[in-house]
């Protein structure tokens, strides 16, 4: 209650200096703008979608997708490796195998596999939600180094995973090594 | 031949219109010097946008929701509408065009209207019915900075072309039995009709057919974010049409224009407008109010988490 009360006289602080700003309505924030003298190509929509793509998303979510979830990076996370990811909701921290990355520009997302108490669980995590905090390489992925992939794993989507429980195994006693 | 501009007068013809520019200058009359202000009777104009493409948001809760990118390029009047209709109520609108063109590609009717309005020439031209106080000057250029974000809007666009479209695509059919002894007839729609009585088919009876390409409007879409530099419209949710088409962008008639009239006549301000806005740009949000303002407007999430657990 008391905090409804503080968020009731926050707002009518705010709107003056807001609506000095926005005349138009009080409920709004002013973010910095991706780019401040846009070209006419992009004025004309050229471009206008990978450029936005690459700027709307938060600074730490544009700093995983440049690293951890691009396409050539040498830090970037292969499918196979087990991370642990922090998050600010239930639950806090889940580790898992990389079963495959979703590059869909901010809406990016990855899936982790894992068995827990004899089920598995499967969890997708989405790059810029403002949930998750951090995302730790526990163990890379089995090196794969230009074109020969020997005894590596060669798919970018791992499903196999989930009717081979041996397979899983291998995975966990790899890392326990 | 009836002559258009006649002094003081408002051309009584169904099929004609007069621009309201013209007539003003033509009788002589000044133009009002206070720019006129919204109210909850009036309807603004719309604009022409392009749908870019779309992205994911997520609020200040956390909760994620798809958005839709829609550009306005180059969209300016050309046109101030007033016709009198058979029943003596007058019809007022706001003729728009967006996206230029070549000069050398358009006909010469058209470069002579785009002319007479003094714009370059463009290759979409609209209309959007508005009352008689939303009336802009022709040539003005619109922006992202007419719509608020926090309110809600129409987005009219022709929806993607499916085809000639079968019965269970087109009209929900349940098709039939895929096994059980079912031969050749999976997907088809079955019976057209009923017996001797009446004969034949019902006009109208739902069956396969083209599919798409028509005019769709999307109703009461959320505006989440506008930005004044690259003059982009954020609405939450689908918009229809493929990316790069031109759509329609207006204030939603059910849930801003109908719900405005109806609580200022039952006397709640409050509620006239959506949660958390004061006004709208009247009449419109032009490229010198762009400029006024900041770069990137953003709309800040209401209500309840939907992550925290409900309590009393």
């Amino acid at each position: 209650m008391s905090c409804q009360i503080s968020r009731l006289f926050l707002r009518r602080y705010t709107s003056e200096a807001v609506q000095s700003i926005y005349p138009f309505s009080n409920n709004v924030k002013t973010p910095p703008a991706p780019i401040l003298n846009p070209t006419r190509p992009l004025l004309n929509g050229k471009g206008l979608m990978a450029q936005l793509y690459k700027s709307l998303p938060s600074k730490h979510t544009q700093e995983m997708l440049g690293t951890l979830f691009s396409r050539r990076h040498p830090n970037r996370i292969l499918p196979g490796s087990v991370l642990t990811v922090t998050s600010s909701q239930a639950p806090t921290t889940f580790t898992g195998v990389l079963l495959g990355i979703r590059r869909r520009g901010p809406g990016t997302s990855f899936t982790l596999r894992n068995v827990i108490q004899r089920t598995g669980v499967e969890m997708q995590f989405f790059v810029g939600s403002p949930h998750i905090k951090n995302i730790q390489v526990v163990q890379k992925a089995t090196n794969i180094s230009g074109k020969n992939r020997k005894g590596g794993l060669r798919r970018a989507k791992l499903f196999y995973l989930r009717t081979s429980p041996d397979k899983m195994s291998q995975i966990s006693t790899n890392m326990k090594s | 031949m009836l002559r258009l501009f006649v002094q003081g007068t408002v051309v009584r013809c169904r099929r004609l219109h007069t621009t309201i520019n013209q007539l003003a200058k033509e009788s002589g009359q000044e133009m009002p010097s206070e720019p006129p202000k919204w109210t909850p009777e009036s309807i603004r104009t719309g604009v022409i946008a392009r749908k870019r493409g779309m992205t994911t948001f997520w609020d200040d809760h956390g909760a994620m929701y798809p958005a839709t990118i829609l550009q306005l390029e180059s969209c300016q009047v050309t046109a101030n509408i007033e016709t009198i209709r058979p029943d003596n109520t007058v019809y007022h609108a706001v003729q728009v065009a967006a996206t230029d063109r070549r000069w050398k590609t358009t006909t010469k009717q058209m470069r002579g209207h785009f002319a007479k309005a003094g714009v370059p020439a463009k290759t979409i031209v609209k209309e959007f019915p508005v009352t008689k106080d939303a009336h802009i000057p022709v040539g003005t250029t619109l922006s992202a900075a007419h719509f608020v974000p926090g309110q809600f809007v129409d987005v009219v666009a022709n929806s993607i072309g499916k085809g000639f479209a079968g019965g269970m695509k087109r009209w929900n059919f349940k098709g039939q039995n895929a096994s059980h002894g079912n031969s050749l007839n999976h997907r088809r729609p079955g019976s057209t009709g009923q017996h001797q009585d009446p004969g034949r088919v019902w006009p109208g009876k739902k069956m396969p057919g083209r599919l798409g390409g028509e005019r769709i409007t999307q109703q009461n879409l959320f505006v989440v974010q506008i930005d004044n530099k690259l003059n982009l419209v954020y609405v939450r949710g689908c918009v229809p049409g493929v990316d790069d088409a031109h759509v329609l962008i207006r204030d939603a008639k059910k849930n801003m224009l109908q719900l405005a009239q109806q609580n200022n006549d039952k006397g709640l301000p409050d509620k006239v407008l959506p949660k958390g806005l004061v006004t709208l740009p009247f009449p419109a949000g032009t490229k010198e109010l762009a400029k006024s303002l900041p770069p990137v407007v953003a709309v800040v999430s209401t209500g309840r988490s939907p992550f925290l657990p409900y309590t009393m």
